[in-house]
């Protein structure tokens, strides 16, 4: 581990000059952007459970607010660094943008360890970061989400202290509410409908029709199962997908030719997406190593599960049919074999935009929440249907106007957002 | 039908005890009843017997006494009898007999059960304590006719014993004159010279104590009685004597029971009997004076518990000598048994009573409950092997480890195989009818079970069984599981174990406890709500902030087995019950994975031990199982939320066991805090428990010593080692310990294990280092190897070794090696670690994969590799299993590890030479010193009062003396048994003087000295250290003289001459 030198926001800040230099920013805009607007560095006196006090020690970090009030989650992480939190911060910045939500970037965390604290000390870390900077928070200005070991009890507690300060009712100070509590309908669908909305524009673009393709996927957690079912309702077939079983510590690859049956296959599957093996063969399904869900003889390939997974390694292994690719995970693709891929004329649909469904549907618990009247799921969903579409098109006609990969192309189609929404408001 | 039919026999079996109960009330009730003359009463008490028999259509009773004889209506003789005698005052005076007419079935002693006999012996008994108190009143009558001027009461019985049991009266006498020779009374001490075997002049009257039968030596002992009585009276009050008189005269009626239970030779049917009687005579009147009860109980203890001296000595506090008798009627024992019940089935009895008497209790101890429990005595397993003719396989322990392991699937056939006695086989199916078809389960409660410091935890086998289907299914499979938990004994693990706790040698003498499973029936299957361990000092800390004594829980729905075993790949809920809220599992994730996935329970259908998944269970019976809304949590929109049996519907959402509820809205925490902490204050020893819960009660079912392990101190972690030179480091979990000398390391590669595709060749993994362990240098190996070492369930998770494979390693390491986003769980608190801790074998978790942690790969993958040259037969392996001499290495080094608990760093380092660890006296030492009592601080008291009483008596003036301090540990209060006193004495006198001053406290240092002896028995020249001090040394500060108003320990000063006149 030779990484110490490592920081993630140095990196991030890197890949933003990239799209300045693109973009020909000024000098102003490039400052402005490369930094966060604001930043909040606090601690948190709490009374532990045997009446001594401890200090935490907290961050909140809006990196832009340009386009709409700061969004972003909240992290509890013993080895939270401040540079990291700044690096999240800004990623959320070009999220929101790029699928032209009204919101900005943002990103919190405290440093501490739930595991040395118990729950009431737990509530007491929430409610103290928020008396720290409720001034600085809410509905209009930023508005916090569940993160790294942060849960839906986390974020109530929070929105009660908020909304006993400020003695009212504003849900839409934080979201990743559970349903009932000012949750919305769909989240657990958006991310993995998400995906396949984009990759159905892509099939669009490229001439092909959904019912006539095959896809892999690696992967069978949460977004997965969800793409696979509104790709099978468009009639698309899934002939392989691959999940981790805990326990060999290795994947699997499970192959039915004539396509995989969704439903049957979740029932023999844990909460972590892990499918049983021996089932699995009782099911008819041909067991394969893990490696083996990138060479299959597919159209289209979905890497839903981890980072790093296409790489200059394995790139070639994949099989001469594939059309696209669609990064469900976050950076299933090493720039390396990107690089590669792109030669071969794959279509890449990146990471950020496909994966983009479930800070849209946090987007609409807010807007939701701060009418007070919920939708349906279909209406949900029919309207994550269409911004989804949007910012594809968007993405997809930017990159063929500056014959640009569709992930450039979405990098600098955020950072010119956010640069024009500050050049508008007189700031650069 | 078979069932309905066990019914049946269970309903007449209580009905006859029924009855037998009502006789004895009958007959009791006539006895007292003072409006009936004698003759009604035995008339009555004719009628009232056959009605308490088993026929009672047959039964005709005679009852003789003297020259009176009363009978049954058409009382014919037969030859099936049972008689018993009458004894008043141990003279034979009548007999009762019982007759059938007709023949019945051979019972216990012929066609008569032996309760029974019991009854008959408890009848007669009564009678005769009937007639005695008959007699006495004659005489008293007679007495107070004759005498009209009213003697006292205790001169009437004393006239009464005269003529009805002289031996008696010379007893008492003899007492007497003890008593009054106690009081100072000078002129009883020339009586005293009567009884003395010493007295040359009179040895023919000593023999006439003994052989009172005679005229003679009666009138000659009348003759003394009359003095005694005499001297009495004129110095001690009437009830003063009456009162003595009386007590030694019941003292003199339980004399047989000191006979039985003062003997550590008697034989379990004699005191069970003795027990039972005393039970009885109790409700009569009869006492025991306490001395004699606590002498009793003591021997008791050690007869049939144990004699450890530490557990005699809290036992002694908690048992009287009744308790014995629910533990006594619930034994089955071979004839002639000289057993004891074990190491298990003692703790568990006296937790039992410490939790309900110990005045460290409270409610939440008091309402702790112990499942019902019967006993097999340890010489069950010695008279099973002799009578079966087994007896080679007592020879199996001194052969070696292979073949005893190799051996032991044929000794548990064998076993398995073999008959009990008839005697035992009734027992058992007594026992069957007492528990009816509840299932059970066989604990084993070995006697090298409660040495110190022996912890033979999951060793011998415990096994459930359903105890369903018809009787003689019941017993048998009861009998099978007997022989199985007997074969254990000469499993391979055991016996290693004993090979190195030197106890081979003791004949393995195993006691049996049997309990009725704690739970409730829930559709077809049975189980307890949880079930778990506790421990009082917690050896596993996932958080800094959870402290040894916090303690440990491990916690696990249904049965206990998977709360102590390390099964499969799941997991028990771990809470420390001093900080309950910090949980292990934090995140939903966490929570979802490292929750109790399984639970064990039995299936009454299909009559066997089942694991099963607690989401089918959930399913299944979610509503009816019981407690359910403690146990387990919703998660729902990724969080956790309480369930409630209403409106929860089991068949869908995502629960996980958490126990949360458990430990917010129940008492359950701190009735398990009180348990420990009440247990570990009276057994003075970090304790170890297992428990389970139906819903309703806690129920103990096991007590016992933690294993500890040493205390170790933590190593000074060096710094500034070139990073060539270190093999690794790590800074999770770490406890403190130093290591130096490895020579050797055994290092299975994680990565290529977890390429081993064929099953055969995991297991050939853990068989080689099995070897290993016998062949490298005791103590100067470590293993390292990936996961979890001794894994029973899912091989790949870990090396598969027993405690006997790996007992030679210094230390064990287990590298978590991080894959994907998920690092292997390591094996804290299993059965399995705390063999560790107690063999001393330290352990350590490695995660290479930590940020800023050192992992010297190179060294494990260049080196020469020594394996296939030590096992060739294991070649194939040797790119999995790495052993690797490091001396030969790195010219001569050696690896040495540091480990520091509070730092929170570990440091394998090589170097070339050893590092000073440490020595293992003050390790013990330091242990010790920790759990020892709070020592009554009678030392330091004592030798206060002495120093002040020398200060009082000495003449100032006499000695020259102008001040007086004490100082040192007794001033300090720091004493102990061998401290001597120190004395600072501000002198101003003359040489004379001071000669004068120090013959007087030689005198007293002597004598102190000495009283001091008898109290601790630590003897030294003196026990006064006299410092003398002048003005001068005042002045200049010089010696002692700093401690005259030092700033800080300074000498306290005592006052002179206060004694004086």
């Amino acid at each position: 581990m030779d990484n110490k030198s490592y920081n993630p926001f140095l990196s991030a800040q890197k890949q933003f000059d990239k799209a300045a230099d693109l973009l020909e920013l000024n000098n102003a805009a490039r400052d402005f952007l490369r930094n966060p607007m604001r930043e909040f560095n606090f601690t948190i006196p709490i009374r532990t459970d045997d009446g001594s006090k401890k200090i935490f020690k907290a961050f909140r970090i809006q990196h832009n607010d340009a386009r709409g009030p700061a969004k972003g989650g909240i992290r509890f992480h013993p080895m939270e660094t401040v540079d990291t939190v700044r690096a999240l911060a800004m990623w959320m910045t070009w999220k929101t943008a790029v699928v032209d939500i009204p919101l900005g970037g943002g990103k919190g965390g405290v440093i501490c360890d739930p595991h040395n604290l118990s729950l009431y000390e737990q509530e007491q870390v929430c409610r103290g970061w928020i008396r720290q900077i409720v001034k600085n928070i809410g509905p209009n200005s930023d508005i916090p989400a569940p993160d790294v070991m942060t849960n839906p009890q986390h974020m109530l507690w929070m929105l009660d202290e908020y909304e006993t300060i400020t003695g009212g009712r504003y849900p839409g100070t934080i979201t990743g509410k559970p349903l009932g509590m000012g949750g919305s309908q769909g989240r657990t669908e958006a991310t993995g409908y998400g995906i396949i909305i984009a990759l159905r524009e892509a099939l669009k673009e490229l001439n092909i029709k959904p019912e006539n393709t095959i896809a892999g996927v690696q992967g069978f957690g949460n977004v997965a199962q969800y793409a696979i079912e509104l790709y099978n309702k468009m009639g698309g077939k899934v002939i392989c997908v691959s999940s981790w079983d805990n326990k060999d510590q290795k994947s699997y690859a499970f192959r039915k030719k004539e396509g995989v049956d969704l439903k049957e296959l979740i029932e023999i599957t844990d909460s972590f997406g892990g499918i049983d093996k021996e089932k699995a063969e009782n099911l008819a399904y041909e067991v394969l190593d893990g490696d083996k869900w990138i060479e299959q003889e597919v159209d289209i390939l979905i890497p839903a599960a981890m980072e790093n997974q296409i790489t200059e390694e394995n790139f070639n292994n994949i099989h001469p049919k594939v059309k696209i690719i669609v990064e469900g995970a976050n950076g299933p693709t090493t720039p390396e074999a990107d690089k590669q891929l792109n030669k071969k004329d794959i279509l890449i649909v990146p990471d950020f935009l496909a994966n983009a469904g479930g800070v849209i549907c946090s987007y609409f618990e807010q807007v939701q929440n701060n009418m007070n009247y919920y939708w349906t799921k279909d209406e949900v969903l029919s309207k994550l249907d269409m911004k989804m579409t949007n910012a594809y098109v968007s993405v997809s006609d930017f990159a063929k106007q500056n014959k640009m990969t569709l992930k450039n192309a979405a990098y600098v189609i955020s950072v010119d957002r956010v640069a024009r929404a500050s050049q508008n408001r007189g700031w650069i | 039908m078979e069932k309905s039919f066990n019914k049946i026999n269970l309903i007449n079996e209580l009905k006859e005890r029924a009855k037998e109960l009502n006789c004895l009330y009958e007959i009791q009730e006539l006895l007292n009843d003072k409006n009936k003359n004698t003759n009604e009463i035995l008339n009555g008490i004719i009628q009232a017997i056959p009605p308490g028999w088993q026929y009672p259509d047959i039964c005709k009773s005679k009852l003789t006494y003297k020259d009176i004889i009363v009978k049954s209506e058409d009382f014919d003789e037969s030859k099936w009898v049972l008689s018993s005698d009458i004894k008043v005052q141990n003279d034979i005076v009548g007999k009762l007999e019982i007759f059938y007419t007709q023949e019945r079935p051979v019972c216990d002693e012929g066609p008569f059960l032996k309760e029974e006999r019991r009854l008959i012996n408890t009848i007669t008994e009564q009678i005769g304590s009937f007639f005695f108190h008959e007699e006495l009143k004659s005489v008293f009558e007679e007495k107070k006719q004759t005498q009209k001027v009213g003697n006292s009461e205790w001169w009437i019985i004393l006239e009464m014993l005269k003529k009805t049991d002289p031996k008696l009266l010379i007893r008492i006498s003899r007492k007497m004159v003890n008593y009054l020779c106690w009081k100072g009374i000078d002129e009883a001490e020339t009586l005293f010279e009567y009884f003395d075997p010493a007295n040359p002049n009179d040895k023919n009257q000593f023999k006439e104590t003994n052989f009172p039968v005679k005229a003679k030596s009666e009138s000659d002992s009348l003759n003394i009685t009359e003095k005694i009585i005499e001297i009495s009276n004129k110095y001690l009050s009437e009830k003063e004597i009456f009162d003595n008189i009386s007590r030694w005269i019941k003292e003199d009626q339980s004399g047989f029971i000191v006979n039985i239970l003062g003997n550590m030779g008697s034989n379990f049917e004699e005191i069970s009997s003795v027990i039972e009687r005393l039970f009885h005579m109790q409700n009569q009147g009869t006492e025991l004076s306490p001395i004699r009860r606590k002498n009793l109980k003591t021997t008791l203890i050690r007869r049939l518990l144990g004699d450890s001296r530490d557990f005699v000595n809290t036992a002694k506090n908690f048992l009287e000598i009744d308790d014995f008798y629910e533990l006594i009627n619930k034994t089955i024992y071979p004839t002639n048994s000289h057993g004891k019940y074990g190491g298990k089935a003692a703790g568990l009895f006296l937790s039992k009573h410490i939790l309900q008497k110990s005045h460290f209790s409270n409610e939440h101890t008091k309402n702790i409950k112990i499942p019902k429990t019967w006993y097999i005595t340890s010489d069950g397993v010695l008279c099973f092997i002799k009578y079966n003719h087994l007896e080679d396989i007592s020879e199996q322990k001194y052969k070696d480890i292979e073949s005893i392991r190799k051996e032991y699937p044929y000794v548990t056939h064998v076993f398995k195989n073999a008959s009990f006695t008839t005697e035992i086989l009734k027992g058992l199916s007594n026992m069957l009818d007492d528990f009816g078809n509840v299932p059970l389960v066989i604990r084993s409660s070995s006697l090298l079970e409660d040495q110190p410091n022996s912890i033979f935890a999951g060793k011998y086998k415990s096994l459930f069984i359903s105890n369903q289907g018809t009787k003689n299914e019941r017993l048998e499979e009861l009998s099978n599981a007997i022989a199985e938990v007997y074969a254990s004994t000469f499993g391979p693990d055991p016996i290693e174990y004993r090979h190195e706790r030197g106890l081979i040698d003791y004949n393995e003498e195993m006691g049996v406890m049997i309990q009725e499973v704690v739970g409730k029936k829930v559709g077809k299957y049975f189980f307890p709500a949880f079930a778990g361990v506790a421990f009082s000092q917690n050896n596993y800390r996932w958080s800094g902030r959870i402290k040894q004594e916090d303690g440990l829980l491990r916690l696990v729905p249904g049965m206990g087995t998977g709360a102590v075993d390390r099964l499969s790949d799941d997991y028990p809920v771990m809470i420390a019950p001093g900080k309950p809220n910090l949980r292990v599992n934090v995140s939903i994730d966490e929570l979802i994975r490292y929750s109790p996935k399984n639970i064990d329970l039995i299936d009454m259908e299909e009559r066997c031990f089942k694991t099963v998944k607690v989401s089918d269970l959930l399913y299944e019976y979610g509503y009816e199982y019981p407690y359910i809304n403690n146990i387990i949590s919703l998660i729902s929109d990724n969080y956790l939320q309480e369930i409630r049996k209403i409106g929860t519907n089991f068949k869908k959402g995502n629960f996980v066991v958490t126990f949360n509820n458990l430990v917010t809205n129940t008492e359950f925490i701190k009735q398990i805090n009180s348990t420990l902490n009440v247990l570990e204050k009276e057994f003075n020893f970090p304790t170890d428990i297992e428990f389970a819960h139906d819903g309703e009660n806690l129920y103990l079912l096991q007590c016992r010593k933690q294993s500890f392990g040493k205390i170790r101190r933590p190593s000074k972690i060096p710094y500034n080692i070139p990073k060539e030179k270190i093999l690794f480091s790590a800074e999770r979990n770490i406890t403190n310990g130093t290591l130096s000398n490895i020579t050797h390391l055994v290092y299975i590669d994680p990565q290529k294990y977890n390429q081993i595709s064929d099953h055969s060749d995991l297991l050939a993994v853990g068989k080689a280092v099995g070897k290993l362990n016998k062949i490298l240098p005791k103590r100067q190996f470590i293993l390292m190897g990936p996961g979890r070492w001794g894994s029973r369930g899912d091989i790949k998770l870990g090396v598969n070794v027993s405690y006997s494979d790996i007992n030679n390693t210094a230390m064990l390491i287990e590298i978590a090696r991080k894959q994907r986003d998920y690092v292997p769980e390591l094996s804290f608190g299993t059965h399995f670690f705390q063999d560790l801790v107690e063999a001393d074998i330290l352990y350590l978790p490695l995660y290479p994969d930590d940020y800023g942690i050192i992992f010297n790969e190179d060294i494990y993958n260049d080196s020469p590799n020594m394996f296939p040259k030590l096992l060739p037969e294991f070649s194939s392996l040797s790119d999995v299993i790495k052993v690797i001499d490091l001396s030969s290495e790195s010219e001569g080094c050696m690896l040495n590890i540091f480990m520091n608990e509070n730092e929170s760093k570990a440091l394998g380092v090589l170097c070339n030479e050893a590092v000073e660890t440490d020595d293992t006296d003050s390790e013990t030492k330091q242990s010790e010193k920790i759990f020892v009592k709070p020592d009554p601080d009678i030392h330091w008291k004592w030798r206060l009062q002495a120093a002040e009483q020398i200060a009082s008596r000495l003449d100032p003036e006499r000695f020259g003396v102008k001040r007086f301090f004490v100082f040192g540990s007794t001033k300090n209060a720091t004493a102990g048994p061998g401290s001597d006193i120190d004395l600072l004495i501000h002198f101003t006198g003359d040489q004379n003087q001071l000669k004068d001053l120090n013959s007087w406290l030689d005198g007293w240092s002597v004598s102190l000295d000495y009283s001091n002896f008898l109290k601790t028995g630590y003897k030294s020249d003196g026990l006064l250290d006299v410092h003398v001090v002048t003005d001068e040394d005042i002045k200049n500060r010089t010696s002692f003289a700093i401690k005259i108003g030092a700033v800080t320990d300074a000498a306290r000063e005592l006052k002179l001459g206060t004694e004086l006149n």
